[in-house]
């Protein structure tokens, strides 16, 4: 007999893959199944499908629905740890369904969400009184859904030009200061629909350049929004969703008149799904890297057969330049900081010529942070992947045409994301778009030079292979390091690698700009940033630290690291850093937390190997330690302060 | 039953999670568990879905009314696929 556990797996794979024909089949068979499964109190089996079929593109509301009725058991039941968040929503439209999708949605990405929801139509006055339900919540994330409804449009038509943008002017200050009414009382982070264009155009194609007409407005207002929101808010794209299903099937005003539904019913799933994907990034659950085929996959056929010149690649045909565009999509997503890598069975040098000599590769070579070019099979390849690039299996998209390789990686990686791809070339970009795998709340300059840092990192994995001992390895790198506060600077950089940090994380505290602002306000608390540069390179902002003063202690509530610097000596020179830091303030001890995590193992030795001693221990493997300053020396490293 | 009466029934045994549903023409929401305005609403989106049809507003309102029942409803999706 087939375990269950494989038995369920294999249901949600076909599920994910079923053609519409047969998906109300093959979705019958799979509830049916989880449902013997919930039953039988086999509930993480259960849970752990039903996140696989929900990672399915396109779902409609009535199964979703159904889905929802089946994780009700499962969550917060389940033995695996889960992130959590307390997440609010607050409308002026029935917001019930979309809350619920959400809910689901965020249980698909791993993430346990406490929900709230405002009475119909009260969201202003739930932020304003202090005594509503919502301050008793305290909410971590706010989400403000909106219509066009409530975009505050009151313009007579034939206003001019002025008039019309004080109205604009106006509006978006009502909208900043209910934001910084919310963050200041609760230190929520926020997110806000801007206002999805309706369909309906009374000035026709003139609509855009009427000073006084609605469209007009509420695109000024959405820009001006987008020009104003601090940090702190994030700004949800609805329009977008509204003109990719087409603005006259999302606007159905059937559901809005029978039942204040902001959109087709529909549409709502993939509403949730999008918002769910900016909470999932928050909490540093978006993907980091795309991991790519090649024959059939970025040029068409093999190029072990067809040879440099028969492959199909490039200007002059249909599907050469399908392929071509593919490759620019994906070499977009390199430079705004995803890292790639190849994961392919070639014959590696035959491979890689074509990355060298193919003039009309859009990839090149240096694009790359990780080549795996074998004869292997794909799901160990995918794992040397994540350990040669430093990070989680869960971080990764595999995208690869033949249907056999998906089926065999989602079965043995289960953690990797396979999306499905159609057979035909023109197809892929819209296939892994509609996921929003590397969902993101900003874009840095770090983004920006990612596979640099990488590519620096192989040359000092060269470097250290041509030197005998480890001193003089850390001596030959020339290291420099800038410590310093948590600053306007620098605070969306250290709140993305606090989201996005993992294994060198000693308690995987996530915290977002809003609080982050708040610590750096709170003369208790200390913040602190490590930048690192060698000479191969700017390594960026790679270590962020928060301790509060508690009594005489400076107690370490989060310690993290990029694993790309680990073994340099950074701990130490943060180390002698905070012990400096204790002693200006005439503290006697530091205090130290590592609270375990699947992925963590790497630092539950961190404090133990800075000298520390362990002073107690708590639920689920979490311990305690303690420094005191009089035990404590400076560690020599090999790193220069530069300030 | 004919094969229509049969699909209705198996919608809504799927939107009221009970597969020992059994519809008969004389029923109204006050028989079926779950049938709120909620519930009418799920019913609703779900049986265009299933039958590619768009119910008026005033259709989706009226359903709910006294005096309606399932064989209302039903003679209304089969005025709309036929």
């Amino acid at each position: 007999m087939v375990p269950q556990v494989d038995h369920l797996r294999e249901l949600a794979g076909a599920f994910v893959v079923a053609p519409q024909a047969q998906l109300s089949d093959r979705w019958k068979q799979l509830a049916a199944a989880l449902k013997a499964a919930i039953s039988k109190g086999a509930i993480d089996d259960a849970a752990v499908a039903l996140r696989a079929a929900l990672q399915r593109a396109e779902l409609d509301y009535t199964t979703a629905r159904h889905a929802l009725r089946l994780m009700h058991p499962l969550k917060g039941n389940t033995s695996f740890r889960s992130s959590k968040i307390r997440f609010a929503i607050l409308g002026s439209f029935t917001t019930h369904q979309l809350l619920e999708f959400i809910d689901l949605f965020l249980f698909a990405s791993g993430v346990e969400a406490e929900v709230y929801e405002a009475d119909y139509g009260v969201s202003t006055q739930e932020i304003i009184d202090l005594e509503s339900g919502l301050h008793e919540f305290r909410p971590e994330i706010v989400f403000l859904a909106t219509t066009w409804r409530d975009g505050g449009y009151s313009l007579p038509s034939n206003a001019g030009v002025a008039e019309a943008d004080a109205a604009v002017e106006e509006a978006a200050r009502g909208w900043l200061s209910l934001w910084t009414k919310a963050n200041a009382d609760m230190g929520c982070q926020i997110i806000q629909d801007i206002f999805a264009l309706p369909a309906c155009r009374p000035f026709v194609n003139h609509e855009m350049r009427q000073p006084g007409s609605l469209g007009r407005f509420l695109s000024s207002l959405n820009r001006a929004l987008v020009e104003t929101a601090p940090p702190y808010v994030v700004l949800h794209d609805v329009d977008q969703l509204a003109a990719t299903v087409g603005r006259w099937r999302w606007d159905d005003p059937r559901f809005y008149h029978q039942a204040k539904l902001p959109c087709d019913p529909e549409c709502l799933v993939d509403y949730a799904r999008s918002v769910s994907s900016i909470v999932a990034a928050q909490l540093g659950l978006a993907k980091k890297c795309l991991v790519l085929d090649l024959d059939n996959t970025l040029w068409g056929g093999v190029i072990g057969d067809d040879g440099i010149g028969g492959i199909k690649l490039g200007q002059g045909d249909p599907e050469g330049e399908a392929y071509l565009e593919f490759q620019r999509y994906v070499r977009s997503l390199r430079q705004r900081g995803v890292l790639l890598a190849v994961c392919s069975k070639n014959n590696h040098d035959t491979a890689m010529s074509v990355f060298r000599d193919h003039t009309e590769m859009a990839l090149r070579p240096e694009d790359v942070a990780c080549f795996m070019i074998n004869w292997s099979d794909k799901a160990a390849n995918i794992r040397a992947i994540a350990k040669e690039l430093n990070i989680g299996v869960d971080s990764l998209v595999f995208v690869d045409d033949n249907p056999a390789e998906r089926a065999i990686v989602r079965q043995l990686v289960p953690e990797v994301a396979v999306p499905e791809l159609p057979a035909d070339v023109t197809g892929y970009i819209r296939a892994i778009e509609q996921h929003r795998y590397f969902q993101t709340l900003s874009v840095g300059a770090e983004d920006l030079k990612r596979t640099e840092f990488y590519q620096a990192d192989a040359a000092r994995k060269a470097a250290q292979s041509s030197v005998a001992d480890m001193e003089s390895f850390l001596r030959s790198l020339q290291m420099t390091a800038r410590i310093e506060p948590i600053n306007s600077a620098n605070l969306e950089r250290s709140a993305q690698l606090i989201q996005r940090s993992n294994q060198f994380n000693l308690t995987t505290r996530r915290r977002s700009v809003a609080e982050l602002t708040r610590l750096m306000e709170n003369p208790d608390w200390i913040t602190v940033t490590i930048s690192l540069s060698d000479r191969f390179g700017d390594n960026g902002l790679i270590s962020v630290i928060l301790a509060c003063q508690v009594g005489k202690a400076l107690e370490i509530d989060t310690w993290l690291m990029s694993c790309r610097v680990l073994k340099r000596g950074v701990e130490q020179a943060a180390l002698n850093h905070l012990l400096e830091l204790a002693r200006l303030r005439g503290l006697e001890s530091l205090r130290g937390e590592y609270i375990p995590t699947s992925k963590n193992a790497l630092v539950r030795d961190h404090y133990a190997g800075l000298g520390f001693s362990q002073i107690g221990e708590g639920d689920g493997g979490t311990t305690r330690w303690e420094l005191p300053l009089g035990a404590a020396s400076m560690t020599n490293t090999f790193i220069q302060q530069i300030n | 039953m004919d094969t229509l009466d049969q699909d209705v029934q198996q919608v809504f045994r799927d939107v009221f999670a009970d597969d020992e549903l059994n519809l008969t023409q004389e029923m109204t929401a006050l028989d079926v568990p779950g049938w709120d305005s909620l519930g009418h609403l799920n019913l609703v989106i779900a049986l265009e879905k299933r039958f590619g049809i768009k119910f008026a507003a005033a259709e989706i309102s009226r359903l709910k009314e006294d005096g309606q029942n399932v064989g209302s409803l039903i003679s209304l999706i089969r005025s709309k696929v036929s």
